[in-house]
């Protein structure tokens, strides 16, 4: 009983079939080998997993694929790559924020859902956004800094842009 | 004379953020392989019962599987364990546990292997659960292993303690109680398997040391070393829950069984429920300490409950035991120590490895001692404190550098301690602190051994390959699971040889083509791997110049990379003249210096890690909420490699600290876990760690080190909960004994006091 849908992820329109009982992260994961996304609990306790559906972060272990037909998914692997990072992606790198890494690309994706609605957060508001995201190498300071450089620069690139 | 290049002690960037920050990294749990079957284990279903019977028919008959193990089909010794293989790869008369493994389900799909596993039939006897580790020590206990339950224990004595207390003007005894802990690493125990172009049994899964990991495997298997491959660079977290193994060995008799690559992935409640725990221990400590504030006696009790099996409980418990006495001068010592066999999980190592136990019960008998003598915490401390030369709690002398002291007043200088006496709710700093707030500021000092202990082979063995460009690559077989060592290694490296980092590149944790680093555990590869890289650049360079001797008529000495370049009493020379088109490769092994006399089973430890902790709380009277609101930790790691990692290992400790101290507790009833999830097994968030964090590096060298550093991964965290434990004690004036101490444990407190 598979279900045919369409879903735009990191900017390409992707047609499939999907399980009735198939979770978001398990077609990103082991349909499109897009392992960013990472099963840390699957059951949306930990932010692991979390991507954009139509720019705002979700769990995608607890998003049914079938309910991303018609919507748009960014994962961290459509953010930017090695040589051409996004601001945040060069924010962590560059303050350390990475340990063991497992909760740096769902860190990443909940940072950019919050900039996005929120160019200028505080820090409690940088707090409060992560803080469905389990980090269990850091004490999350160099995470809130990162978060905070990041929104400075995309603060920044957004004004050059202006005419 | 500091010659200490920058990039030794500089800010860098970790080798492997960049893959990390864009998703690109593989980890354990992301690799696939085309034609793999999904692996999941049919796990006891009960803490403690017999097998009658298993029926694997009823999970053959789901579309899908593919195969059905169980003890039958285990080749080899049907038994693990890093110190004693009292644990069965698949049981076959009994289950001790309920993360016991019983049956291996491969199947082409997860789902189907799932329902694979439901599927097996298992007829037990259900036996009554050994919960209580007092219990089950007392003779005519049911025993759970052939020896009895329990499963090591160790008595020392130092002095006279009779005379000593006699002599004490304050005497304080308590008791402790700490809980079962766990690991929660974010990436839970997975892996591949498969066999390698050269038909060598592959296990690409996550770990702390591959080359244990395969003597493990090829024990289990009936197979040679030679014929096993194991792997594991890049690891979700670890902090020692991934050192025994964990899903190796089922993967591993998958793939020989089906001759096909196999996959598993655990799932949180299935990680929690099988692996690893902190050791839940029941402490008595008894201390006592002159007129002058002279400490003169400490003795202790521990109770460790061990769990099912031994895994590390026996080396877990003398590090405890190591460490009941702190890093203190104490006359008159006796520690009598126990772990012992029930049904409730297993535990194994931790960070901190038995010394943050102690420590949380040492520390706060400090805190009370120093009170009753109305003396400063921190000068009652140093005062007492540990120096090179003195003899250690158990009678043995410190030949490491011993930077104790220096932390302790490293410590006294810094604001946090010095703003120790503001009382709420006058704090200038927080001016909206309301009166039902009280802060309190306390400190915890510690020191931790490093390494393996005396007795337990400890070496570090590296490769170095340098090619005819001048780019090097290093090769090692420890583990990166966060801690950041190999951007360190490279860093020391690049130090040592004078050549960029942007020039070296790293090849981790592989059986073929790494050497023997010894395990990632024991805060001991910056130390001991460290070294060993020091002495591969400088055999490199000794090898050279006896080359460009032979090959250019250059005096003896070493030789210098200088770019594509060499350098030499000659000039320079081309590196291509001298290696053509070959690359020259060098392998160097450091072999930790140990005590000179063994006390037995591991003790002591010859070098150590010093810290000492600040933490400042506030705690709201009218809903018992504890917030810690700042940490200061003044860390002796001898010389800082990398200061960003030395940093983020420090904040990240704190983080566990405090969780030690507020929050975590795997609770079970009757052998059976109620805290499967991270809804209820609950760790620090993003709101739970304090803003206002410091770590200041305290450095002594230790010459023995590379650079003369040494590890801090686990003295990062350890002082932390005792620190967070005094400073609530500073707040309210009532001390817990008891670990997690939340928010209805200081309502009752509160109100206890208050009749």
């Amino acid at each position: 009983m598979a279900i045919p849908i369409r879903v735009k992820v990191n900017g390409q329109v992707e047609a499939l079939e999907v399980a009735p009982d198939e979770s978001l992260l398990s077609m990103l994961r082991e349909r499109l080998d897009l392992t960013g996304a990472k099963e840390g609990c699957n059951e949306g306790e930990c932010g692991a997993c979390v991507v954009l559906l139509d720019g705002k972060a979700v769990n995608a272990c607890l998003v049914l694929a079938a309910e991303a037909d018609g919507h748009e998914v960014t994962t961290i692997e459509g953010l930017g790559r090695p040589g051409a990072l996004h601001p945040l992606q060069k924010a962590f790198l560059a303050h350390q924020a990475v340990q063991c890494g497992f909760c740096t690309p769902g860190m990443i994706m909940t940072a950019l859902s919050l900039l996005l609605e929120n160019p200028a957060p505080t820090e409690e508001e940088v707090r409060t956004a992560i803080s469905g995201n389990l980090c269990r190498c850091t004490g999350y300071r160099q995470i809130l800094d990162a978060v905070q450089a990041a929104a400075q620069e995309m603060r920044a690139g957004a004004q050059g842009r202006r005419p | 004379m500091d010659k200490t290049p920058s990039v030794v002690g500089a800010r860098v960037k970790r080798i492997d953020a960049e893959d990390k920050v864009a998703g690109r990294t593989l980890y354990p749990s992301d690799k696939t392989l085309p034609g793999m079957l999904w692996v999941e284990v049919v796990r006891a279903a009960h803490p403690h019962a017999r097998i009658r019977e298993i029926d694997v028919k009823p999970a053959l008959e789901v579309p899908g599987v593919v195969r059905v193990l169980t003890h039958r089909d285990v080749p080899g010794e049907n038994a693990f364990g890093i110190q004693i293989q009292d644990m069965p790869v698949l049981c076959f008369d009994r289950v001790r546990y309920l993360g016991d493994a019983v049956a291996l389900v491969g199947a082409e799909t997860r789902q189907a292997a799932r329902e694979g596993a439901r599927r097996v039939r298992v007829d037990y006897e259900v036996l009554e659960p050994i919960t209580d580790p007092e219990a089950a020590m007392a003779p005519g206990a049911v025993a759970l292993h052939p020896k009895g339950n329990i499963m090591h224990q160790g008595h020392f004595e130092k002095g006279d303690l009779a005379a000593g207390f006699a002599c004490c003007a304050v005497i304080v005894e308590n008791d402790y109680s700490v809980p079962m802990i766990d690991h929660a690493f974010l990436e839970t125990e997975a892996g591949i398997s498969y066999y390698d172009e050269h038909g060598r049994l592959t296990v690409d899964a996550c770990g702390q040391y591959i080359y244990r990991d395969q003597t493990q495997i090829a024990r289990a298997l009936g197979l040679p070393l030679h014929q096993v491959r194991v792997m594991a660079p890049i690891v979700g977290g670890a902090f020692g829950g991934k050192d025994e193994v964990t899903v190796q060995i089922h993967l591993a008799l998958m793939t020989f069984h089906t001759q096909r690559p196999c996959r598993m992935v655990a799932t949180r409640e299935e990680s929690i429920v099988s692996h690893t725990k902190r050791h839940p221990v029941k402490m008595s400590y008894k201390t006592g300490a002159d007129r002058q504030g002279n400490l003169l006696c400490v003795q202790a009790r521990f109770v460790a409950d061990t769990g099912a099996y031994a895994s590390l409980g026996g080396p877990v418990l003398n590090v405890m035991m190591e460490h009941a006495a702190g890093p203190y001068r104490v006359p008159n010592v006796k520690v009598d120590g126990y772990a012992v066999y029930t049904n409730n999980g297993f535990s194994g190592a931790f960070r901190g490895f038995g010394c943050t136990q102690a420590c949380v019960g040492l520390e706060s008998q400090m805190d009370l001692m120093a009170a009753a003598l109305r003396l400063d915490p921190l000068k009652f401390r140093e005062q007492n404190v540990l120096h090179k030369g003195d003899l250690a709690g158990l009678g043995y002398p410190m030949t490491c550098e011993v930077g104790a002291g220096r932390t302790v007043r490293s410590a006294q200088r810094g604001a946090l301690y010095r703003s120790r006496r503001r009382r709420a709710p006058a704090k200038p700093a927080t001016p909206s602190l309301k009166p039902y707030l009280r802060r309190g500021v306390g400190v915890a000092t510690q020191m931790q051994g490093l390494g393996l202990g005396i007795g337990i082979p400890d070496y570090a063995e590296v490769g170095l390959d340098l090619r005819p460009d001048g780019t090097l690559q290093l090769r090692a077989g420890t583990n990166e699971i966060g801690q950041g060592a190999y951007t360190a290694y490279l860093q020391i490296l690049s130090g040592r040889l004078g050549v960029p980092l942007s020039r070296l590149s790293m090849v981790g944790a592989d059986t073929a083509l790494t050497p023997d680093s010894g395990t990632t555990t024991a805060s001991r590869t910056i130390f001991a791997v460290g070294k060993a890289v020091e002495l591969a650049a400088e055999k490199l360079e000794r090898v050279l110049g006896e080359r460009a001797e032979r090959a250019f008529g250059w005096a003896p000495g070493p030789a210098r990379l200088q770019g594509d370049q060499l350098a030499g009493s000659g000039g320079r020379r081309p590196l291509r003249e001298l290696l053509g088109d070959e690359e020259l490769s060098v392998q160097a092994v450091f072999h930790v210096p140990v005590a000179e006399r063994e006390m037995g089973d591991g003790l002591p430890h010859r070098f150590y890690s010093f810290g000492t902790h600040v933490a400042e709380v506030e705690v709201n009277t009218l809903t018992g909420e504890i917030a810690v609101t700042a940490v200061e930790a003044h860390l002796d790691g001898g010389k800082v490699i990398s200061r960003t990692g030395f940093e983020g290992q420090s904040e990240g400790g704190i983080a566990q600290g405090i969780g030690y101290a507020l929050m975590e507790e795997v609770r079970l009833e009757g052998g059976r876990f109620l805290t499967t999830n991270f809804h209820t097994y609950v760790i620090p968030t993003s709101l739970d760690v304090p803003e206002d964090l410091r770590t200041v590096p305290v450095e002594v060298r230790e010459p023995e080190g590379p650079y003369g550093a040494k590890g801090i991964s686990e003295t990062a965290m350890v002082g932390v909960t005792p620190a967070v434990l005094n400073a609530i004690a500073d707040a309210l004036g009532v001390r817990f004994f008891r670990l997690p101490v939340r928010a209805e444990d200081v309502l009752a407190a509160l109100q206890e006091k208050k009749t």
